[in-house]
This record gives C-alpha cells, sequence and structure tokens, in this order.
C-alpha cells in the first residue's frame, strides 16, 4: 500500500498547536473530519475510542514516534494522518522520551488486512532513518506531502 | 577402514549404511592410492562412463524434437563427450602415472578442460566451460553413489552423510530411518546438532572431508560421544562398539530413572526444566524425558518443508497439538525466526549482502504483516487449549518490541470483532540474543513478562563468529567472559523488575554450564530433550551454595580457556559417569 | 587440393579451410565435424598452426576452441582420403555446418 492510498494530505499539520496527548489527538481527528474523511461517524466518539484506547497502552513506540489509530465501524477504507510537534509531546512511551511525529490512523472494522497493510507501509518507511530524519525536519503540509509521494516512487530512498 | 575425527554434536552410537546427501559444489582433495588400487580405480572410471552415458541416453530420448531440441542437442554433445576414448585415456593415464583416485583422475582432467575453455578470449567458446563442469559432476554423481531424492523414500537404516545440512533438508528426516549424522561442516551448535539432538541419534559435525572418502552404501559407525566416524570398520571394530553402544544406553537408562524425580537441588532450590522443540511430535518426547514444558517452540518448520505459506488452520493445528501434550504446563510458541535463509531471500529480488544482520526474524515479520499476523492469530486460537505465552525473537531495540505489541494488540481487537475467543491475558516475552538486547534489557523488561536468553545468537552478535563456520567454530564460546558480563547484566535487570528469566540456548543443555547458570540466578532453563535428564542429574547433585560460589569464581575470571576448563572440571567432580 | 602418394596404399589429402559460422567451431558443429571424420577410415587430423588433433576424437576438435575466421588444415591418410577431404571441406565451407544458430 503506498502512503497516497491512505494519508490523507489536506489533513496534515505540521506544527500541532495542543501541547498534550489528548488534545493532539482530537486535532488530528478533526482535521480528518474537516478534510470530509470521517463521513458517518462522530469525531467525539472516535476520539474518545482512541484515547480510551491510548490509556491502555501506550502507541509511542520510542525514538518521538506515536501511531495512534483505532478501527471503528462506518469508516470504509483506512485513513490517515501526520502532525508534527517541534516541541514534542508527552506520549507515555516507554523510553520516556516526547514524540514529535504522530501518525494517526483510522480503519474499517471489517476489513482488518487493509489496517494492517497501512501499518506494513508506515513500519516500513520508519525503519529507515533518512525518512525519519526528513520527516522531522518538514516544515509544512507540502513538504511532508512531497515526501510521502517521493518514498512510495523511490522504496529504496 | 578409515577414522575421522570431528566434533561430537550428539551422544550416541550408530552403525548403519552410509547415504550421502548431494550438494553441488565438490572439491575433491587429491587422495593416493597404492599401485595395487590402480585397477580397481580404473574399473571405477569405467563404469562411471558407462553409467554416465546410460543416463545420458535415456535424458536425450526423453527430450521431444520440438521443445527440447537445444537440450537434445547439448545431452548428444555430452554423450559425445563420454564416447571419446581420448577423455577417458587421459584419465586413466593420470591414475596409472600419479597413483590417485577416480574421483581425484576424472575431476582434475575435466577442470583442465574447462579451465582451457574458460581462458579463451571468444566469449562463446569460454562459456562452454560450464559444459565440462557439467559432465564432470555427472561422472563424480555416478562415482560417489549419489542419489537425490533419497531421503524422501527411505525404507532402510541409513546414517547421512553430508557436506553441511540446511534446515530444509533436516526438516524431512524420519527417526525410523535416520540412525545419525555426519557433516564435514558445522561447530558445536549447528543446526545439524541441533536437529540430531532433537530427534535424538548421533551426530558428529567439522569432519572436513569425510564426504570425500566415504561412498554410498559404505557401512559408517558415527560415535557421537567422542566425536569419531569410523568408515569401513572391520569385524573387530564393529563388535567393540556394539559393546560400547550398549554399555551407553545403559547408562541413559539409569538416567531415564530420574524421570520422575524433581529437579531440586540438594538444598532444596527448584529448577524448572523445560524443552526445546522443532516439531509437534517432539513434545511427547519432552514429557518422557522428564521436562516440565516447553520454553522454546521453534516455528520456522512451518515454513520450510512447504511451498506455499501455511494458513492460519495449519499453525493453529500444529501449536494445538503441542499444547494438547503439555494442557496445564507452560508452552512458549516463539514467532518466526526465519532469515538468512531461502524463505526470505527468495523473496526479494535483490538478495541481501549480509542476510545474517538484514530482514531476518521479528524485522521480517513487522514488514510482512499479512504473515505476521496470520501466525499470531493460530497462537491467540491456541491459547484457549492450555498455558500458552508468545515470545518475539531478535528483538534489537524497544521499537521493534512495541511495535510486535502493537501489531498483536490489533489482533487481539480483530478476534474480538469476529468473537473469536483467546486468552487475553497471555503472557508476551522476548528473546534476548544481541548486545543491544542485553545491554538495554531493564528498558525492555518494563513491557514484557518474562526474558528467554538465547545463548547461540547472543554469542554469534557479541563475538562476531558465525557458529556454522568450522574456521573460526573454536571462537564460539560461552566460557567468553563478554558473553557472561551480559547474560549477567540481562538476569540482574530482569530480577530488579521481577519478571522470570530463562535460559534457552544451546549452553543450557550443556552439563559444564549448569552450575554457572543457576549460579549467576537463573531458575528456568530451557533446552533439548534428550539432555534432560543429565542436565536433571546435576541439579540433584549440587547445592544452590556451590553454584554461587562457581558463578563468582568464573565471574571474576578474564580468559575463556581458563573458564571453559575451570567449569570442565567442576562438573566432572559431580558426575563422572558423563564422561 | 593437393594429392600426393607414399605408397600403394595409402593415400594424402590436405585442404585448407576457413571457418566462417559466427560462434565458430562450438558444440553442435564440432559434433557434425567428428560425426562425418568418423565415417571414414582413414586416419584424420585437424591442424590450428598451433596444435595438430585427431579430428575423430570431438574433445580433442573442441579444445581447438577454433573461433569464426580461424584456419585450419585438415589431413586425411587413408583409401578414402580424397573423398573425406572433399566431404570435410563441403561442411565446413558451403554448408556452414548446418547450423541453425548462425541466424542469431
Amino acid at each position: 500500500m503506498k502512503f497516497v492510498d491512505f494519508v490523507c494530505f489536506e489533513a496534515i499539520i505540521p506544527e500541532l498547536q495542543a501541547k498534550d496527548r489528548d488534545g493532539v489527538i482530537a486535532e488530528l481527528v478533526s482535521a480528518l473530519e474537516k478534510a470530509g474523511r470521517l463521513k458517518k461517524p462522530s469525531r467525539e466518539k472516535i476520539i474518545k475510542s482512541m484515547i480510551e484506547r491510548e490509556n491502555e497502552a501506550s502507541t509511542g513506540i520510542g525514538k518521538g514516534i506515536a501511531l495512534p489509530h483505532v478501527k471503528y465501524p462506518g469508516i470504509e477504507d483506512v485513513v490517515a494522518v501526520i502532525g508534527q510537534s517541534s516541541t514534542g509531546i508527552d506520549f507515555s512511551a516507554l523510553d520516556k522520551q516526547p514524540v514529535y511525529s504522530v501518525i494517526l490512523l483510522i480503519s474499517p472494522v471489517d476489513n482488518p488486512d487493509k489496517h494492517l497493510q497501512a501499518m506494513e507501509s508506515v513500519f516500513k518507511r520508519l525503519q529507515q532513518e533518512r525518512f525519519r530524519k526528513f520527516l522531522r525536519q518538514s516544515r509544512s503540509a507540502e513538504e511532508i506531502e512531497e515526501l510521502l509521494k517521493e518514498v512510495d516512487e523511490n522504496p529504496a530512498l | 577402514m578409515e577414522i575421522k575425527k570431528g566434533i561430537a554434536a550428539s551422544p550416541g552410537i550408530s552403525i548403519a549404511k552410509s547415504l550421502i546427501i548431494d550438494s553441488e559444489d565438490y572439491l575433491i582433495p587429491q587422495r593416493k592410492i597404492t599401485p595395487s588400487q590402480r585397477l580397481t580405480e580404473i574399473q571405477r572410471v569405467r563404469n562411471a562412463f558407462k553409467d554416465a552415458i546410460d543416463e545420458l541416453t535415456q535424458f536425450e530420448a526423453q527430450q521431444d524434437q520440438t521443445e527440447g531440441s537445444k537440450i537434445k542437442d547439448i545431452f548428444a554433445v555430452h554423450l559425445r563427450f563420454l564416447r571419446d576414448r581420448s577423455l577417458r585415456k587421459k584419465i586413466t593415464d593420470l591414475i596409472h602415472s600419479e597413483l590417485v583416485t577416480a574421483e581425484y583422475g576424472v575431476s582434475t582432467v575435466l577442470r583442465e578442460i574447462a579451465a582451457h575453455f574458460s581462458n579463451q578470449k571468444d566469449s562463446y567458446i569460454n562459456e562452454r566451460a560450464a559444459d565440462f563442469y557439467d559432465i564432470e559432476r555427472r561422472l563424480l554423481r555416478q562415482l560417489l553413489g549419489r542419489k537425490r531424492e533419497d531421503i524422501k523414500h527411505l525404507s532402510e537404516e541409513v546414517a547421512i552423510i553430508a557436506r553441511e545440512l540446511s534446515p530444509t533438508q533436516t526438516a524431512g528426516f524420519n527417526k525410523k530411518f535416520v540412525k545419525g549424522l555426519a557433516t564435514d561442516a558445522g561447530g558445536r551448535t549447528s543446526h545439524t546438532v541441533i536437529v540430531a539432538r532433537s530427534l535424538g541419534i548421533p551426530a558428529v559435525v567439522a569432519l572436513e572431508d569425510l564426504t570425500e572418502i566415504v561412498h554410498g552404501g559404505d557401512r559408517v559407525i558415527i560415535d557421537g560421544n567422542r566425536g569419531i566416524v569410523i568408515v569401513n570398520p572391520d569385524d573387530e571394530t564393529i563388535q567393540q562398539y556394539k559393546k560400547y553402544s550398549h554399555e551407553f544406553s545403559e547408562f541413559e537408562h539409569k538416567l531415564a530413572a530420574i524421570r520422575e524425580k524433581p529437579a531440586e537441588t540438594r538444598d532444596g532450590t527448584k529448577i524448572t526444566i523445560l524443552g526445546n522443540i522443532e516439531f509437534p511430535d517432539e513434545a511427547e518426547l519432552v514429557l518422557q524425558k522428564g521436562g516440565e514444558g516447553i520454553g522454546l517452540y521453534r516455528t520456522e518448520f512451518l515454513y520450510l518443508s512447504v511451498t506455499t505459506e501455511p494458513t492460519e488452520q495449519q499453525h493453529y493445528e500444529a501449536y494445538a497439538e503441542t499444547v494438547g501434550v503439555f494442557k496445564h504446563r507452560p508452552v512458549i510458541i516463539r514467532t518466526v525466526d526465519l532469515g538468512a535463509d531461502k524463505h526470505t531471500q527468495s523473496r526479494r529480488f535483490a538478495p541481501e549482502p549480509n542476510p545474517f544482520l538484514g530482514l531476518r526474524s521479528i524485522r521480517f515479520c513487522l514488514q510482512n504483516l499479512m504473515m505476521f499476523k496470520t501466525q499470531l492469530r493460530a497462537i491467540l486460537r491456541a491459547s484457549l487449549l492450555g498455558q500458552v505465552k508468545i515470545m518475539f525473537p531478535l528483538i534489537t531495540n524497544l521499537q521493534e518490541m512495541m511495535q510486535a505489541k502493537m501489531i498483536l494488540r490489533d489482533v487481539m481487537e480483530d478476534l474480538d470483532e469476529e468473537s473469536i475467543p483467546y486468552n487475553r491475558n497471555i503472557e508476551i516475552g522476548i528473546m534476548i540474543e544481541t548486545p543491544s538486547a542485553a545491554l538495554t534489557a531493564s528498558t525492555l523488561a518494563q513491557d514484557v513478562d518474562f526474558f528467554s536468553i538465547g545463548t547461540n545468537d547472543l554469542i554469534q552478535y557479541t563475538l562476531a563468529v558465525d557458529r556454522g563456520n568450522e574456521l573460526v567454530s573454536t571462537l564460539y564460546s560461552a566460557a567468553d567472559p563478554a558473553v557472561l558480563r551480559l547474560i549477567r547484566t540481562v538476569i540482574q535487570d530482569a530480577h530488579k523488575t521481577q519478571i522470570d528469566v530463562a535460559v534457552c540456548g544451546e549452553v543450557a543443555s550443556d552439563p559444564e554450564y549448569v552450575m554457572l547458570l543457576l549460579g549467576m540466578g537463573i531458575r528456568t532453563i530451557s533446552i533439548t530433550p534428550p539432555m534432560i535428564p543429565e542436565v536433571k542429574q546435576i541439579i540433584r547433585s549440587v547445592t544452590i551454595e556451590d553454584c554461587n560460589a562457581v558463578a563468582r569464581k568464573v565471574l571474576g575470571m578474564n580468559s575463556e580457556r581458563q573458564i571453559s576448563s575451570y567449569l570442565r572440571n567442576a562438573v566432572r567432580k559431580i558426575l563422572p559417569e558423563a564422561f | 587440393m593437393q594429392a600426393g602418394q607414399d605408397s600403394l596404399e595409402k593415400v594424402v589429402c590436405e585442404t585448407t579451410v576457413e571457418i566462417k559460422n559466427k560462434n565458430g567451431l562450438h558444440m553442435r558443429p564440432a559434433m557434425q565435424l567428428v560425426d562425418l571424420a568418423n565415417q571414414f577410415d582413414c586416419d584424420i587430423t585437424v591442424n590450428n598452426s598451433e596444435n595438430v588433433v585427431d579430428g575423430k576424437s570431438i574433445m580433442q576438435i573442441v579444445m581447438l576452441a577454433a573461433s569464426c575466421g580461424t584456419k585450419l588444415k585438415i589431413k586425411a591418410e587413408g583409401t578414402d582420403a580424397k573423398k573425406a577431404i572433399s566431404a570435410m571441406q563441403e561442411l565446413v565451407e558451403n554448408k556452414h555446418f548446418i547450423d541453425p544458430d548462425s541466424a542469431d
């Protein structure tokens, strides 16, 4: 799966306003709603679900990245949005480090494979030091979009 | 009769006919014959030529005109070669004058011709060298009696001889017919060793040139206790070995008697002995030998002897079978640890230059989530049938661990959605087998339920040694102070966080290391089933005090040699009969 | 083409030919040459100015590794020497060894 297939470029937030975890989740989900990607389910309910999930187990996987996600009924296809914070957010990551890049995903309930395919793409990219670096350094939504499109075309960035 | 010395890899004695497993690359050493053997060798050459001609004539006839005409041509040309008297004469002349074996003669002459071709400037002509290598192989196959595909159709007891054995090759071995293994390559913990021990058959490795000496069908004695292989033993030797074999199995029976007794030190400390298995049918063996569960269930076999990826149901059935044998006792299932082998390499269009340090094991799984989730689902479903735990291999950093746990969680949510039950509280552990994991164990310990120290890979990565490479296999040692220090760090970090820590590498099966491991704080080990009685015997013969003293002493030493001989002596005092 | 007589029984014939097919005297042509040579009673040798080999031995002919453009001297010695030489010449120069690969 390529990033263009599931990342909503219009919703990308190059500098998050919120400074806390729950605020960031709300901000990103709202951005997706504004871009028209939520359709049926309510924004509030999704945010609540995601926060609940995050409380059970942090999605801060270390090295400044968090991958909050949830599967929700009514969602047709997996959609993701990226938000960055230059000051860092506390996601209770196990390495106790702040998170600078948040990749938020909302996936359909009845097609779990789609979620995994999107995760696989994310994992593959995160594995590459250069990708993480360029992502961190991106200052605008356009730059992030460019980066994602570029890695889609060149798997060996 | 010829006696070859290698490394003792798996205990026991076998006396059987040899079956040589093919490998594509032969290196024939120069072996001298006596003048009286000349005629025999020359006749062998004639026979090999005749058989090769028959074989090729058959192949040629089988190729039909339309598609196979190019191939038919090649066979036709090779046939003319084989019929050429001057070729045969060159070989027999060489045997006659230089007193070498038929194999050496064939190999030398044909390679000379091949070399003559590869030296030609004209590219079309120099490519013909390959034809000569092909003819060489065909003749050598006749001479060395190697048959392909025979492993699947065994009908009599054999000892398998090979240059080395891959996991794929050994996956098909049937204990009923495979009575012993001997390889040219390999170190003390190579795959051959692991398989032999699991099957409970004797094995000797690192024999260097055994495959050049043995002819298919030769009788061989494999002495896995002393690391000796005897080719074409004389009657007297056979009698001696039969007697020795009898004595050795009596010793084993004695050990079997302690099956029911607990693995407790003399001063009452209980040690949990689990078994390492690869196939579901080895689970019985673990119980038989007195093991209390499975500490390492290697799941790669599901991928290795098949051509398509196993389905979730196939995974599930294998796990269910194993868990069924153990019911309430722990079964720790390790997710696939494939890597540096056919499965992961053939899927890439550009094979990795260094697969050993590449996309293998958990890393491979994290980038192949469809495959990973299939296994995870099966493990979760099987978790209802007993005390199943899940273990991730080759975790090198926190991120990998978190990603793996994240996917496990995602898969659990999917099962919830489908109303498929599983044990929500399944224990999750990781293998500590890299220096980075060992050095950051305190962080990793925060979010897992247990550690299992995989000493095989830990030693390889720490000492930068390939355990299967017989050129450096003596460098591979668990007694290296660097390795011991890392192990100690892991144990201490686990204790601080109060999580279980076990050792599941080959070192735990080694009688010489039992006291040391116990003294360093290990209370759970997972070992190869045949060694369970012997290790239990040692545990029952020591006190924790003794073990602590051994550990203190060893951790103060800084030479691998000093440490290994100290440990060897320490255990000999306790269990002299094992040696 | 020269014809000479050493004795009443033996006839010696010689000719020089040039290998014209693209891939030289490789497998298939070598095979054809040797098969043809073996049809005759006379001794046949092939000379590429460095080596002299037995024209009836596939191994020796292939060893010559004669590429396109190489000139070979074929000598036949025996009762049917004339016929042999004529046939060999025909094969090499005129038929170019009936080599389908030359079309590549």
